[in-house]
Parts: C-alpha cells; structure tokens; sequence
C-alpha cells in the first residue's frame, strides 16, 4: 500500500514537472504516457479500495494496456537522440525502423509460441516479460547509435532513457523468474514496484531542470563530398598495396 | 523452459548493461546551448562586446610613428587624447554590458527558471571582480594612457563573454519555444 501511494505521488509529481515551463510541448509522448500512469494508477488504487473482488483482473488488464503504452517513451528517447530533418535521423530511420518491427515480431512470436500459460498471470508475465524485452533492447540500441555517433545526451533523455531501459530489463528477468520457480514470487510481488518507484524517482530527478539534449552539429555537403573524395582515395591507395 | 530461463538471463544483461552505461556518466556540463548563446546576443543588445575592433583601438603603431617625426608630436598627443576617450567610452559599454547580462539573468530566474543559490552567488563574484577589474583598468587608462596595458584592456572583452555564457546557460534550461515570450518580456521591462 505504501508503495502503491508512492508511485501515485510520485506520477503526479512527474505530471506537475511536465506541465511547469510546458515541457509537455517537447516531451509529448512521455506526458502521454506519465499521464496514463497516474490516471490508470488511480483507477488502480480506487479498485484496490472499494471493488476488491475484481482488483486482480483489473491489475492484468491494465498492465497489459501499460505494455503497449510504454513504446510511446520508447519513441520519446529514439525521437529525441535523432531528431526529425536531421541528417542522422534521415540516415538511420529506415533501418532502425526495420530493426523495430523486426523485434515488435519476435516479441509475438514468443509471446504465442509460449504454450504453458499455468494461470492468468502467467499470460500476462510472458506478455510483459517478451514485449519489456524488446523495448529495454530498443533503448539500449537507440543508446548505443547514438554513442557510436558521439550524440550527447542531456540530463532529461538521459535519466528517462536509463531508468526505463533498467526498469524494463529488470521486469523481464525478474518475471521469468517468477514464472520459473513459485518460490521467487514473493520477491516478484516486492521487486518489481519499487524498481517502477525507483524510476519515477529518477524521472523526476531528470525533469527537475530543463536540460534537453544539444542539437547534433552537421555538416555542409562540400564537407562530405570532400570526406568522400578523400575516402575513396584512402581506399584506392589501400587497394593498391595490398594488390600490387 | 528454456524460453523462460534465456528471458532471466537476457533481461539481467540488459539490466547490466543500463547500470553500466548510468555509471560511465554523462556529457560534459557547463557548457551552453549554441542557440542560447545566439539567443542571448538577440535579446540583449550587447553595444561593448559586439565591438570588433579593439585590437586596432589599443594598438599604439600609429601613435608611435607620428611621434618619430618631432614636427608632428602635437599630432600624436592629440591622437592619444582621443583613443583614450574611445578606450574609455569602450570600458564604460563593457561595464553596462555587464550590468545588463546580470539583471537578464536575475529576470529569467525571477520568471522561475531553476538555479541554485551555489549559481547564483558564483554569478555575484564573477560580476564583482570583473566589475573592480574594469573600474582597474579604467583608472590605469586615466594614469597612464591608453597603450600602457593593451593585453589586458583587450581581455576585458571577454569578460562580458563569460557572462553571456552564464546567462546563456541559464536561458538554456527553458524550451526555445518560450524564447520570443521572454524577449518580448524583457523588452517591455526595460522599457
């Protein structure tokens, strides 16, 4: 119960940061979705209070709602790294785009090809446990691309990127270990909402200042038509030594 | 099973993976938003910093060469006279430049835009010493003329500079969207 109180406080307390210096205008899809927290949350806890025959079907259905929902911050951090008309987002959008549904794929794949459901739960685990994977796997590439790119992250992207990609993941081991051995349920029961405050609690650290990521430097065309003139050559010459 | 089993495996490493990359830590901090800094110069009007040609102002070749020749020493005193008003009059814009890049800043926070009392009081010093250093080099100019301290009249420049960077920094924590709000409100303030 005090952990259920917590994330709600913690939800609208991510609310109010967005709403203040309008944030909301630049993180739209995670308002979206720090919205739908705090809104199915409440519901949640109202459930959980005065219709407590029905709570655990609601939980299920509502956290599989929350599945789907979380690729909105999924597109906040790829949207955010790479932004739309810039040459890197031009450059990789095809592909990573190609990438996502890829996994999107796999993720059902594993999700109908995983015959012993015991339990209601355990459709839902393995609903939660294929789709977390596949979006702590998308951020981690978002991520890495933008590593490899030198693509600096400010403080907002950053923590939201981190403590999503950590609270995913962790809910993907730690329900399948659930759904391995019963004895680990009571830890599943425990672990698994105070990782989900830990990441309101850094969301809100990342929000707390206005810091988004710096605009990616490009250059003009006559630099890459000289970087490609110069590769070629670099090539050329390589060809040369190796096939005298 | 081993479905489930690989899930726990992967989903550790992913976890793994997160906390590496948290403890590599982030970009370097400190440095403003290019386009904040484009922004500030826009809002405030900057008369002494956007002077381009301090460099010739302080540059004492002419002085030197008019007073070679004795005929024309009433020339080159002359000549002294007035680069030492316009270093003068220089001075003063760099200082109002100051001025102005600090109450810039003490409006955007007074408009809640976040900064810490640490900031702030770091902000007060760097205005503080570089005010008493201006006022300095000003009473050297008045004392000794204009060419006795050129490399430090020249870097008096960028002492505005690092102030705009500061107020730069600041303005950088909001959306540019809000940007043209603050511009017209700080148009209208010191109006």
């Amino acid at each position: 119960m005090v952990l259920f109180v917590t994330a709600v406080a913690l939800e609208l307390a991510a609310v109010y940061l967005l709403l203040r210096h309008g944030l909301w205008r630049v993180y739209a899809s995670l308002s979206l979705y720090v919205t739908w927290l705090l809104a199915g949350n409440f519901a949640l806890l109202v459930v959980y209070l005065y219709f407590p025959s029905v709570y655990p079907s609601y939980y299920w259905h509502s956290d599989s709602i929350d599945i789907v929902l979380r690729l909105l911050v999924v597109w906040e951090v790829f949207h955010q790294t790479f932004p739309r008309g810039s040459g890197l987002n031009r450059t990789l959008s095809k592909g990573l785009g190609i990438a996502a549904f890829c996994l999107l794929v796999f993720a059902c794949a594993t999700f109908w090809g995983y015959q012993n459901y015991a339990s209601l739960r355990s459709v839902h685990l393995a609903l939660d446990r294929s789709f977390g994977f596949v979006q702590a796997v998308m951020i981690l590439g978002t991520l890495l691309m933008a590593r490899y790119y030198g693509v600096n992250y400010g403080r907002n992207v950053r923590g939201i990127a981190l403590a999503f990609g950590g609270w995913v993941s962790l809910s993907t081991a730690n329900n399948a270990m659930a759904d391995l051995t019963n004895s680990f349920l009571p830890y599943w029961y425990y672990l698994r909402p105070l990782s989900f405050v830990f990441m309101m609690a850094v969301w809100i650290w990342a929000l707390w200042v206005y810091e988004p990521n710096p605009p990616i430097m490009e250059s003009d065309a006559a630099a890459l038509s000289q970087w490609t003139e110069e590769w070629n050559r670099t090539i050329s010459t390589a060809r040369t030594i190796i096939r005298p | 099973m081993i479905n489930v089993t690989l899930f726990a495996i992967l989903g550790l490493v992913l976890f793994g993976s997160f906390i590496f990359i948290a403890l590599q830590g982030g970009r370097k901090k400190g440095l403003p938003d290019s386009s904040a800094v484009r922004a500030v110069t826009q809002i405030i009007n900057l008369e002494g910093s956007s002077f381009a040609n301090a460099r010739r102002l302080l540059d004492d070749t002419d002085y030197q060469t008019l007073c070679s020749n004795p005929d024309l020493r009433k020339l080159a005193e002359k000549l002294r006279r007035e680069r030492k008003q316009l270093v003068l009059m220089w001075i003063s814009m760099l200082q109002s430049d100051l001025i102005t890049l600090w109450q810039f800043r003490r409006f955007l926070v007074q408009r809640g835009v976040p900064s810490s009392l640490k900031e702030e009081l770091s902000t007060l010093q760097a205005l503080a010493m570089s005010f008493a250093l201006l006022v300095f080099i000003k009473l050297s100019i008045r004392t000794v003329g204009p060419f006795a301290l050129p490399r430090a009249t020249r870097q008096a420049g960028q002492l505005v500079d690092s102030m705009s960077k500061g107020a730069a920094v600041v303005l950088g924590r909001i959306p540019a969207a809000g940007w043209a709000e603050i511009e017209r409100s700080w148009a209208n303030s010191a109006a």
